[in-house]
């Protein structure tokens, strides 16, 4: 390298045919993961193209998302190779090739944000009612639905945990308050026929076994297991533990949240049924604290879930999708 | 579509000799120049070669066998040559943020072990490279003699 400092600098050339290449600026949690030994793979996401908002493109890791941002930049900005390259003289000499210019390059910004509102948008409503479920599946399998969320593949997972979604006939569904209810009761009915204590350690196996008879989706059966599972018990082992306070708090508000749009609740009755769907060792453990974010009291006497307002909102707005028609089909059944 | 993999490509095995300074040598041998306005240089028309040489990139302070390993005082000159008689005066400067060099990848019809969905022509990205110096020159070129 110094002989060629001494024959006058690094020769400087431009390719004729100009390469597609462009810049991404890296922020320090992604090079870090760059640099790691054996990086993750990353990905682009957009929404599906039909959907009527700007369709904007995101850089996902595993686990974090990052918006792309167009910059543009006023100097020329070269990308170079190394080449030989003979010119003046016979003799190749390594050359500085210029084969790109970027007339912009990306940035990414930290996404803030949930992919749950997209998760609710594309999965259609599990909802039993009279122990007929009249819905239409969207055909598409989880991995799927992920591909056309415009977020990491953790976040999007994480919600969909939460969510208790799962896999059913060929398509992705989100079970209704209503559909919690009937398999949660299904559940304790079981584990009460079978002896299975639900604040133990038990083999979920024994007790997907004993619900099956109900013909509930296997899938949202685990789902709910899997989201009362206690800490220890939640990384998918053979084994589950309900989680007291999980189970309790998602048991009173699956029973608000299925009341949503009928007459009022009367708190009496409404604490009467929490303790009905209790596993009997939890029965005294209902409290309206379990519930605090979930409900409001209209009235000293009643209650009512504080999404009631949220859907109402939702269903007053006009519906873009016609997959979701079903949906308000069920909201005018009910009121009548 | 709408989810693209964006791969880490490995750097090629033979790559050629980078006549660059090695602390802006990087694993396929990219490198970032920004300069003011753009280079004019006139295509000749039959011609053999796939690139034209417009000059010469010098770096006046920089010499591995005097300088200290950790010795960065070298990154502050840089000259650019161009033509007979020009001249553009710049730096080495580490970037804040290093910049991710991608590119599609080619032969859409990489067999990733069946992950692909059956679609043939699947567009996939691929980082060729991380740069984290860039050659900037920011001032107008200047007149000089022809002697280099």
């Amino acid at each position: 390298m110094a002989t060629q400092q001494d024959a006058g600098g690094v020769p400087f050339s431009i390719a004729h045919d100009m390469r597609q290449f462009r810049l991404l600026e890296l922020p320090a949690e992604l090079l870090a993961l760059l640099d790691a030994p054996d990086p993750p793979l990353l990905s682009m996401k957009s929404q599906a193209p039909s959907s009527a908002k700007p369709a904007y493109v995101v850089l996902c890791t595993p686990t974090s998302t990052f918006q792309l941002r167009q910059v543009q930049t006023s100097n020329t900005v070269l990308i170079t190779q190394p080449t030989l390259e003979a010119h003046d003289s016979d003799i190749p000499v390594p050359t500085t090739r210029a084969m790109a210019t970027c007339t912009t390059t990306l940035e990414l910004h930290p996404a803030d944000g949930t992919p749950i509102e997209s998760l609710t948008e594309l999965l259609p409503l599990y909802h039993i009612v009279d122990d007929e479920v009249d819905a239409s599946g969207n055909g598409k399998s989880k991995d799927g639905v992920f591909r056309d969320i415009p977020f990491s593949d953790g976040q999007c997972n994480r919600v969909w945990q939460d969510m208790m979604a799962f896999e059913f006939a060929g398509s992705c569904w989100r079970p209704s308050a209503n559909t919690l209810i009937q398999v949660w009761r299904s559940i304790n009915q079981a584990a009460v026929a079978d002896g299975i204590k639900l604040d133990k350690q038990f083999l979920t196996e024994d007790l997907m076994r004993a619900v099956d008879e109900d013909a509930h989706p296997a899938d949202l059966v685990l789902a709910i297991l899997m989201r009362l599972n206690t800490e220890t018990e939640s990384n998918n082992g053979p084994w589950s533990c309900l989680d007291c306070t999980k189970t309790v708090s998602f048991v009173g508000t699956a029973l608000l949240d299925a009341k949503i749009g009928l007459s009022d609740y009367a708190t009496t009755d409404f604490i009467e049924s929490w303790k009905d769907c209790l596993p009997e060792v939890w029965r005294n453990e209902t409290n309206l604290k379990a519930i605090d974010a979930a409900y409001s009291l209209p009235s000293p006497s009643t209650i009512r879930s504080k999404k009631s307002l949220d859907t109402a909102k939702a269903d007053a707005a006009p519906k873009a999708g016609s997959q979701r028609k079903w949906h308000e089909k069920f909201g005018r059944a009910r009121k009548k | 579509m709408p989810s693209i993999p964006l791969h880490i490509a490995t750097p090629p095995v033979n790559a050629p000799e980078n006549p660059l300074p090695s602390l802006l040598q990087t694993p396929s041998g990219f490198a970032i120049v920004e300069l003011q306005g753009t280079i004019n240089f006139p295509t000749p028309e039959p011609n053999p070669s796939s690139s034209v040489e417009v000059g010469k990139v010098v770096f006046p302070l920089y010499n591995p066998q005097l300088n200290e390993p950790g010795d960065t005082k070298w990154m502050k000159r840089v000259y650019f040559y161009v033509g007979q008689n020009q001249r553009m005066t710049g730096e080495v400067k580490k970037l804040a943020k290093p910049f991710a060099v991608i590119k599609k990848r080619e032969g859409g019809y990489v067999d990733m072990g069946g992950m692909q969905k059956g679609e043939g022509t699947t567009e996939e990205l691929e980082i060729v490279d991380v740069v984290r110096y860039k050659i900037m020159f920011s001032t107008r070129p200047e007149p000089v003699g022809g002697e280099v």
